[in-house]
C-alpha cells in the first residue's frame, strides 16, 4: 500500500476546442460609400412603400410588403437606418412614419425566443456607427411634434435599449433621456415622450443593469414629473403611467423606508387628482405596488383604504373598478402566502400581514354595497365588466382569504336582501352568497346552504331574469364546492336528487342566459358523480331524461349566438364522461348514431355567407367534441370497445368530411377526436391514413392557428402509439414538418415544447430508423436546451415555458435513447456530453418544477441504459449526479424515488461493465 | 410591452358561463391522457431492457430525405463565401484589402454564428490556401485576424477538419511572434490551441515546427486575455504523452517564474487555465515536477485551494498538487515535513475538499492523502490525528465507489508502518485498532465484494491486518462478524490467481478446521 502513481492529467479537461462567440465583433467599420447610395435610395422610396403596405387594396399591400422585404434583405442595416430617418423626418406623412416606427421595432424583438435572439444577433452584428445613426434620428424623433411619431419612438428606443442596455453598449441613453426632463424650456409634448420611454425602459431592462444612481435619477425624474405644481396634465398623466412601468424597478427604492413614503404620497396625492385618467393611470399603480410590494403596505393601509374605499364609493366606473382591484390584488398576495405556508416551518417566507382580515368589517360592507350596482342587462353579454361583478369577485376572493370570519359579515345582508321586491336587493342577495361558497369550511357552510338549497330551487321561478340567473349560477356554485359524492359528501342527498333534477331540467328551458346558467349546475353536479362508486349510480336512472333535455338545449334557436349550444354540448360531455359506464353503455351507445347524424347533417348546410360557415364549424366543433367523449369513453372497457370499431369506418368518414368543409376549428376539434379514434383502434387506424394524412399535414403547417398546430403535434404522438412502426411511412413527412415548425419565427412558442416530446413519441414507435432524422433533430434539441439557460428567471410565464421546453427536449431524448437501445444505441454516443450537461444544469436549477426533475432523473438513466459503455468515462467525470439522485431518491413522490432508483441501478451497471 | 392602454388588466369574473371552461378542461384531459399513455410506453421500455449493448450493425442510410433548410442556407451562403473571398484575393485594384477583409469578416460570420459551424462546406469550397494566403507576412492586422479566426473555428471542428489546418500551421505559428499585434497573436494561440487539442499526432507537428517557444513567451506578461489562451493552447500542446514538451516548456526562460507568479496573483480565470498547464507539467516530465517542487509551487496551490471555490479552478490545482507529491518522493520527505506549517496547510486544504459536494474534489483529496499517508510514521500520525479521519470513515461507508476505493488507500496506509523490504508490511497496531473500532472494517469488505481487483485486492489486505493484528486474536471474529468470510469465500474459484491465493490463505490460516474450537 505504497505511494501510487500519478493520476492521469488528462481528464476532466475541458473541451480544447473552442469556438468563439459570434457576438465578438473586433472592428467597428465606418458606413461605406455603397451604402450611402443605398441609403438615399431606400430614403427615396421608402415612404411610398409604407403608405402602400397600409393601402385597402390587397394586392397593392401585398406588393409593397414584397418591395419592403427585398429592402431588407438587401441591405439590413441601412433598411432599419432608412425607417428610422423616415420616422424621424417631420415632412413626411404621419403614416408611414407611424409604420416604420413598428417596423424598426419589430426588427429588434419577438414573442418567441428564438426568433428574439437571432433579431438580437442580427442588431448587434450592426456596425457601431449605423447603430448610433438610427438611435440619434429615435432619440430626435421624442421632440416632433406629431404625437403618434413620438410614440413609436419611445417604443422602438425601449426595445434598442433592451439589447443595449445589459450590455452596456448605450450608456449614454438615461443621460439624455434625463437631460430632457430637466431643461426648463423644453417643450411639454417632449417631456410626456421622454417620460413615456423611461416607462418603456424600465419595463424592458432589469433594474440590475442600471448602477443604482441611475436607477434614483430615473425614478426622481418620474416621480417629479407627477408633480402637480410643475406640469401640466399630459406630462403627469405620463409620469404616472411611467411610474407605473417602473414600479418593479424601484425594489431598491421601495426597501428605503424615507423613499417608499415618498413614492406613496406622491401616487396618494396623484389619486386625488382632478382629472380622471390620472386618477385612473395612480390606481393602477397602487393595484401593482399591492402586488410587488405586498409586505412594506402595513403604514400605508389606513390611507390607501381611505382612498379605495371613496373611490369604490363616489369614483368614475373606471377609477372605482381600479380600486376594488386593489383589494383583489391583496387577496391574491395572501392567497399566495397561504398557499405556500407549510405547517411545519412557520419561520420561512414573507410574512403574511393579515390585511384582508384587519379590514374585513369596513371591506365587506363596502363590497356588498358595490353588488347593489347593476345594470339592466348585464347578464346577456359576457364581457361586461362593472362594479357589481368586481366586487362580488373580489367578495369571492376575499372568502377565500380568510375562511370562515366572512359568513357571519355576509349572511345578515343575504337573509335582510332576499325577499325585498326590488330584484336588485334579491339578485345581489343570492350573488353574495354565491360569492363566498369557496373558501370557508364545509362544516360553516353546509347548514346554511342545507337551509336555503329549498329557497333557492324556489327561486329558479323568481319573476326577475336576472335572480334567475344568479340563482342558476349559485346552484352551480354548490354542486361545484359542497356536493362531492365520490368523498361521501354532498349537500344533496339521494332524496332530493329527484326534486333538484326536477329544477333544473324545467329551468333550462327558461331564458337563454338562465339556461345557460343551468347547464353549468347539471355540470358540476354530474362531475361530482365522476368516480364515485355506487352513488354514481344515482344518476344513471335520470341519465336518458337529462341528455335529452341537453340534446333539446342544444338545438335551441333562440339563443341569439352559439353559447348556449356549446354549454349544453359540454355539459352533455360531462355526463357522458361522468356516467356509471356499465350501467350507461347502452345509453351512450345510442347516443354515438344520434350525434353522427346530426354532425353528418352539417356537411348539408347551406354556406352562402362566411357567418355561414362560421356557424356551421361551431356546430361540427361541439358535435366532433362530444364525439371525442363518447369514443373516449366506450373505448375504455373491453366489453364497450367493439362498439367503437364497428363504427370506426364511418365516424372517420365523418371527420375527413368535416376536414372537407375547411374550417379551422373544427379542424381542432376533429383532430382531437381522432386522436381518440386511434388510440381506439390501435394498429387498425394504419388504413386511414392514406387519407388522413394530407389533413395531418395541414395541420402541422397551420403557423396562425397555433393551436390547431399543437393538437394535430399531439394526434401524431397517439398515432405513433397506436401504429408503431407502420407509420414509418410517413415518417419523413412529418418529421420534415415538425422540423420547419421548430425552426419558424412565425409559430407561437407553445406549440415547440410538444414538438419535442412528439420527436420522442416518433423515436419510440420507429427505433432505429429515427437514426437518419438524428443529424437534424438533435441540433434543434441542443440549441432549445441552451434557450433553455437563458431563459429570464424573473418572469412566471417564462418560467413555465422554461419548465416545458425542459420536460419535452428530456422527453425527445427518452424516446430516442430507448428506441435506440438494442440496435443503434452509438449512434447517440456524440450527443451524450452535451445531454449530460444539460441535464447538469438542470440539476443545478432550484426552481425546476418537479415534472422536470422527473423527466432529467429519467433521461439520466435512460442515457446509461442505451450507451452503457460508451458513457463510462462521461459518467465518471460527471461530479453532480449523486447528489442528484440523492435528493430525488429522499423525494415524497413515489413515482420520482422509483425512477430515480432506476437510474441509479443503470449507472451503476455501466460504471462496473 | 404595454399595450397602449393600461386598463386591460382585468380578471375573469366569477361569475362565468361553463361552456368556455368545460372545453378547455376537455382539451387538456386529452392532452394529458396522450402525456400519460406516452409515459406508460417509456415506463414499459425501461423496465424490458434487452441484453447489455447489441452491437448490430444496421445500415446507413445515405439518402437525403429532407431539406433542412437553415443547414443548406448556411451552407449555400458559406460556399459563396469563400467564393467571394477567392475573387478578392486575386483582385488587384483599387479597395483591394479592404474587399478582401470584407469577405474574410463574411466568413468568419458564418463560421461563428451557430454552434455547427459549416466547416465541411468552408473546406470543400477551398477555404485553407486562400485564408492560408491571407495570412502572408506583411497583410494588414484586421486581414490576418479575421483569417486567423476563420482558422480557429475550422480547427474546432472534426478531426480530419482540424488536420487540414497543416498547411496554415507555419504562417500561424509565425505570428505568435513578438512583431505581430497581441490581438492577432492571441487569434493564432486559439488556433493552435484547437490543433493541439486535436491529437498526439497534430502536437508532434506543431512542437516540431516550433510552436512551443513563441507560446511559451506569451504567457509571460501579468495578466490579459492573451495569457490566458497562450496558457490554455501550451496546456494542450503539451499534453504529450511523450514528457519532452513539458521539459522543454519548463525550461524555457521565464516561464517557471510566470507560472509561479500567476498561481499567486493572477485571476482566477488566467489561474484555471495555468493550473492546467501545471497538471501536465507534472503528470508527465518528473525534471518539470522536481522544478516546481524546488520552487515551492506547493504553497500557491495551496493557498488558491483555500481561498476560491471555483470548481473550475479547484479541479486542476488540487490535482497539480496530487501530482507533485506522488510524482517526486522528495516532495513529502523534504518539504512536507511534519511541523512545518506548509504541511499543515496541505491537510488543511485537503479536508476542505474532503467536505466539499463535489465528487472529483473529494476523490483526488482522498487521493492525495493516500500518498502522503504512505510517507513516514511522522505523515501518518499527522494525518491520524487530522481532522481527515472522521469525514473519511463517514466516505468509506457513504460514497460512491471511486471515492470509497481512494479513501480504502488512505485508510490502509494509516495502518501500516512504511515499508522495509519484502515481506508484509508491519502494522501499526494502535491505528489500526482505534479505526477498526470506529467501524471501518465493513467498508473494506465491502470492498473485497467489488468486482475491481485493485479494489478487492486492497479489500483483502486489511482483511488480513485485522486477522492477523488485532490484539488478542479478536481479528476473526469480527471479520466473520462483517461477513467477511462469505466475502472470501467468494474467490474460491475467481480467475485471478493472486486474489484466489491470497483469499483462500486467509480463510484457510484464520477460518481453518480449528476455527471456533476454543469458544
Amino acid at each position: 500500500m505504497a505511494s501510487r502513481p500519478i493520476v492521469s492529467g488528462n481528464d476532466n479537461r475541458k473541451n480544447p476546442k473552442f469556438s468563439l462567440p459570434s457576438v465578438c465583433v473586433y472592428f467597428e467599420t465606418p458606413c461605406f460609400v455603397g451604402d450611402l447610395f443605398e441609403l438615399v435610395k431606400m430614403a427615396m422610396e421608402i415612404t411610398q412603400f409604407l403608405l402602400a403596405a397600409q393601402s385597402a387594396d390587397a394586392k397593392v399591400r401585398t406588393e409593397a410588403e414584397t418591395n419592403l422585404r427585398q429592402f431588407q434583405e438587401q441591405n439590413m442595416p441601412v433598411f432599419l437606418l432608412s425607417l428610422s430617418v423616415e420616422l424621424s423626418n417631420e415632412g413626411k406623412p404621419v403614416e408611414s412614419r407611424r409604420l416604420a416606427g413598428i417596423v424598426l421595432k419589430n426588427s429588434l424583438d419577438a414573442k418567441d425566443a428564438i426568433r428574439k435572439e437571432q433579431l438580437v444577433q442580427q442588431w448587434m452584428a450592426i456596425d457601431v456607427s449605423i447603430k448610433s445613426q438610427i438611435k440619434d434620428f429615435l432619440l430626435k424623433t421624442l421632440g416632433s411634434s406629431v404625437s403618434e411619431a413620438r410614440h413609436t419612438s419611445a417604443q422602438a428606443i425601449a426595445k434598442v435599449a433592451s439589447i443595449e442596455i445589459p450590455r452596456k453598449q448605450w450608456p449614454e441613453l438615461i443621460g439624455s433621456l434625463l437631460n430632457y426632463m430637466t431643461q426648463q424650456e423644453k417643450p411639454a409634448s417632449l417631456k410626456q415622450a421622454t417620460l413615456e420611454t423611461l416607462g418603456y425602459v424600465c419595463e424592458e431592462i432589469s433594474h440590475q443593469d442600471l448602477v443604482q444612481d441611475e436607477v434614483n435619477a430615473v425614478l426622481t425624474a418620474v416621480v417629479q414629473g407627477m408633480n402637480l405644481a410643475d406640469h401640466g396634465p399630459e406630462v403627469r398623466l405620463a409620469a404616472t403611467k411611467a411610474l407605473y412601468n417602473a414600479l418593479e424597478f424601484a425594489q431598491t427604492n421601495f426597501e428605503n423606508e424615507m423613499e417608499r413614503n415618498y413614492i406613496m404620497k406622491v401616487i396618494c396625492d396623484t389619486a386625488m387628482s382632478k382629472e380622471v385618467e390620472i386618477r385612473q393611470a395612480a390606481f393602477e399603480c397602487l393595484v401593482a405596488i399591492a402586488s410587488a410590494y405586498y409586505e412594506v403596505l402595513e403604514p400605508y393601509m389606513q390611507t390607501l383604504f381611505q382612498l379605495t374605499s371613496n373611490a369604490v364609493k363616489g369614483d368614475e366606473e373606471t377609477v372605482a373598478l381600479q380600486a376594488i382591484e386593489f383589494w383583489s390584488s391583496i387577496c391574491d398576495e395572501e392567497i399566495e402566502l397561504q398557499e405556500f405556508e407549510s405547517p411545519e416551518s412557520g419561520d420561512s417566507g414573507p410574512p403574511h400581514s393579515f390585511f384582508i382580515e384587519k379590514a374585513l368589517s369596513s371591506l365587506v360592507p363596502l363590497l356588498l354595497e358595490t353588488l347593489l350596482k347593476q345594470e339592466e342587462d348585464q347578464d346577456q353579454d359576457d364581457t361586461i365588466w362593472n362594479i357589481s361583478m368586481a366586487g362580488g369577485t373580489c367578495l369571492g376572493l376575499v372568502a377565500r382569504t380568510v375562511g370562515d370570519a366572512i359568513v357571519p359579515l355576509v349572511m345578515p345582508f343575504v337573509e335582510a336582501n332576499i325577499v325585498k321586491p326590488d330584484w336588485r336587493c334579491r339578485e345581489a342577495s343570492t350573488y353574495a352568497f354565491g360569492s363566498i361558497l369557496e373558501g370557508p369550511t364545509v362544516e360553516k357552510l353546509s347548514p346554511l346552504v342545507q337551509a336555503g338549497l329549498e329557497f333557492l330551487l324556489n327561486a329558479m321561478k323568481d319573476g326577475n331574469n336576472h335572480v334567475k340567473d344568479t340563482t342558476a349560477w349559485t346552484l352551480s356554485r354548490i354542486f361545484e364546492l359542497l356536493h362531492c359524492p365520490a368523498n361521501d359528501f354532498s349537500v344533496i342527498s339521494p332524496e332530493n336528487l329527484k326534486r333538484v333534477l326536477g329544477v333544473l331540467l324545467e329551468g333550462i328551458k327558461d331564458a337563454p342566459n338562465v339556461a345557460e346558467k343551468v347547464c353549468g349546475a347539471i355540470y358540476y353536479l354530474v362531475q361530482g358523480y365522476e368516480d364515485a362508486g355506487p352513488s354514481s349510480s344515482l344518476l344513471s336512472p335520470y341519465l336518458t331524461e337529462i341528455i335529452s333535455c341537453l340534446i333539446a338545449t342544444a338545438d335551441r334557436t333562440d339563443g341569439g349566438d352559439s353559447k348556449l349550444r356549446s354549454s349544453a354540448y359540454e355539459t352533455l360531455n360531462e355526463v357522458v364522461r361522468c356516467s356509471n359506464t356499465a350501467e350507461t353503455a347502452s345509453i351512450i351507445a345510442q347516443l354515438l348514431p344520434v350525434i353522427m347524424n346530426k354532425l353528418s347533417l352539417t356537411m348539408e348546410i347551406q354556406i352562402v355567407s362566411s357567418d355561414d360557415r362560421e356557424k356551421q364549424g361551431d356546430l361540427q366543433a361541439s358535435l366532433c367534441g362530444v364525439l371525442q367523449v363518447i369514443i373516449q369513453k366506450l373505448s375504455s372497457t373491453d366489453e364497450t370497445k367493439p362498439i367503437i370499431l364497428q363504427a370506426a369506418d364511418q365516424i372517420m368518414l365523418l371527420f375527413l368530411k368535416v376536414f372537407g368543409c375547411r374550417s379551422s376549428t373544427v379542424h381542432e376539434e376533429a383532430m382531437l377526436a381522432i386522436g381518440a379514434l386511434a388510440y381506439a383502434t390501435g394498429s387498425q387506424f394504419e388504413k386511414y391514413m392514406p387519407e388522413f394524412y394530407k389533413y395531418l399535414e395541414m395541420g402541422l403547417q397551420n403557423f396562425e392557428e397555433y393551436q390547431v398546430c399543437g393538437i394535430t403535434v399531439g394526434v401524431v404522438g397517439d398515432i405513433c402509439r397506436a401504429l408503431d412502426d407502420k407509420i414509418l411511412p410517413y415518417c419523413d413527412g412529418i418529421m420534415g414538418l415538425l422540423l420547419k415548425d421548430l425552426a419558424s419565427s412565425e409559430l407561437h412558442r407553445a406549440v415547440k415544447p410538444p414538438i419535442f416530446s412528439c420527436f420522442g413519441d416518433i423515436a419510440l414507435a420507429i427505433g432505429e430508423h429515427f437514426e437518419k432524422y438524428v443529424p437534424y433533430a438533435l441540433p434543434m434539441m441542443q440549441g432549445a436546451a441552451e434557450i433553455c439557460a437563458k431563459i429570464e428567471t424573473s418572469d412566471d410565464e417564462m418560467m413555465d415555458y422554461g419548465n416545458q421546453l425542459r420536460r419535452s427536449i428530456f422527453e425527445a431524448y427518452s424516446g430516442i435513447l430507448q428506441g435506440f437501445k438494442t440496435v443503434k444505441p452509438e449512434a447517440m454516443v456524440p450527443y451524450a456530453q452535451h445531454l449530460l450537461k444539460f441535464i447538469e444544469l438542470v440539476s443545478r436549477d432550484s426552481q425546476r418544477d418537479e415534472s422536470v426533475t422527473k423527466a432529467a432523473v429519467a433521461v439520466m438513466g435512460d442515457l446509461a441504459d442505451a450507451l452503457g459503455s460508451n458513457i463510462k468515462v462521461m459518467l465518471k467525470e460527471s461530479a453532480f449526479y449523486d447528489e442528484f439522485l440523492g435528493e430525488c431518491l429522499q423525494s415524497d413522490d413515489e413515482q420520482l424515488k422509483e425512477t430515480a432508483g432506476w437510474t441509479q441501478g443503470m449507472i451503476r451497471r455501466v460504471l462496473v461493465l | 410591452m404595454a399595450d397602449d392602454s393600461l386598463a386591460s388588466h382585468r380578471r375573469d369574473p366569477i361569475k362565468s358561463s361553463v361552456g368556455n371552461v368545460a372545453a378547455q378542461r376537455r382539451r387538456q384531459n386529452a392532452a394529458t391522457v396522450g402525456k400519460e399513455r406516452r409515459e406508460s410506453l417509456v415506463r414499459a421500455k425501461r423496465l424490458c431492457r434487452v441484453g447489455a449493448t447489441g452491437e448490430g450493425d444496421v445500415l446507413v442510410e445515405e439518402n437525403h430525405m429532407m431539406t433542412d433548410e437553415e443547414g443548406f442556407l448556411l451552407e449555400d451562403q458559406t460556399s459563396s463565401a469563400v467564393k467571394e473571398l477567392k475573387s478578392a484575393v486575386v483582385y488587384q485594384g483599387k479597395g483591394a484589402m479592404q474587399k478582401r477583409v470584407n469577405a474574410l469578416r463574411e466568413l468568419r460570420r458564418l463560421l461563428s454564428k451557430s454552434e455547427f459551424p459549416p466547416v465541411e462546406a468552408a473546406l470543400k469550397a477551398g477555404a485553407i490556401p486562400l485564408l492560408v494566403q491571407c495570412l502572408s507576412f506583411g497583410s494588414p492586422d484586421e486581414q490576418l485576424l479575421e483569417a486567423a479566426w476563420c482558422l480557429t473555428n475550422i480547427a474546432a471542428g472534426k478531426p480530419e477538419e482540424t488536420k487540414a489546418l497543416l498547411p496554415a500551421l507555419p504562417l500561424l505559428i509565425a505570428h505568435l511572434g513578438e512583431k505581430s499585434s497581441l490581438p492577432v497573436a492571441e487569434q493564432c494561440a486559439w488556433a493552435l490551441g484547437n490543433v493541439a487539442g486535436e491529437g498526439e499526432e497534430l502536437r508532434k507537428v506543431l512542437l516540431s515546427q516550433g510552436a512551443l517557444p513563441p507560446l511559451a513567451r506569451m504567457v509571460l506578461p501579468n495578466k490579459g486575455s492573451t495569457v490566458r489562451t497562450a496558457a490554455w493552447a501550451l496546456s494542450n500542446l503539451i499534453k504529450g504523452p511523450d514528457p519532452k514538451a513539458a521539459t522543454e516548456l519548463i525550461k524555457v526562460d521565464g516561464v517557471l517564474d510566470a507560472i509561479l507568479r500567476h498561481l499567486r496573483k493572477s485571476d482566477e480565470e488566467l489561474a484555471t487555465e495555468v493550473a492546467w498547464v501545471v497538471v501536465y507539467l507534472s503528470a508527465l516530465s518528473n525534471f518539470a515536477t522536481g522544478v516546481l517542487v524546488k520552487s515551492d509551487a506547493l504553497q500557491p496551490l495551496v493557498e488558491r485551494l483555500a481561498t476560491s471555490n471555483s470548481l473550475q479552478l479547484l479541479i486542476p490545482v488540487l490535482r497539480s498538487l496530487g501530482n507533485l507529491v506522488a510524482g517526486d518522493s522528495h516532495t513529502t520527505s523534504t518539504v512536507l515535513i511534519p511541523g512545518h506549517e506548509i504541511t499543515d496547510g496541505v491537510i488543511k486544504v485537503l479536508v476542505k475538499c474532503l467536505k466539499s459536494d463535489h465528487r472529483v474534489l473529494k476523490k483526488e483529496a482522498s487521493w492525495v492523502l493516500s500518498n502522503i499517508a504512505a510517507g513516514s510514521i511522522e505523515h501518518k500520525q499527522l494525518i491520524y490525528s487530522s481532522e481527515a479521519v472522521p469525514l473519511l470513515l463517514r466516505l468509506l461507508s457513504t460514497a460512491p465507489f471511486d471515492i470509497r476505493k481512494e479513501v480504502a488507500y488512505v485508510l490502509g496506509n494509516l495502518c501500516v508502518a512504511p515499508a522495509t523490504g519484502e515481506g508484509k508490511p508491519d502494522l501499526i497496531k494502535e491505528n489500526l485498532v482505534s479505526l477498526v473500532q470506529r467501524g471501518c472494517l465493513s467498508g473494506f469488505i465491502d470492498l473485497v465484494r467489488s468486482a475491481d481487483i485493485e479494489a478487492a485486492r486492497l479489500g483483502l489486505q486489511f482483511t488480513e491486518l485485522v486477522l492477523r493484528g488485532m490484539p488478542n486474536g479478536d481479528g476473526p471474529k469480527l471479520v466473520e462478524q462483517e461477513d467477511g468470510i462469505d466475502a472470501m469465500e467468494r474467490y474460491q474459484f475467481h480467475e485471478n490467481e493472486d486474489l484466489r491465493n491470497m483469499a483462500n490463505g486467509l480463510v484457510d490460516k484464520y477460518f481453518g478446521e480449528d476455527y471456533g474450537v476454543n469458544e
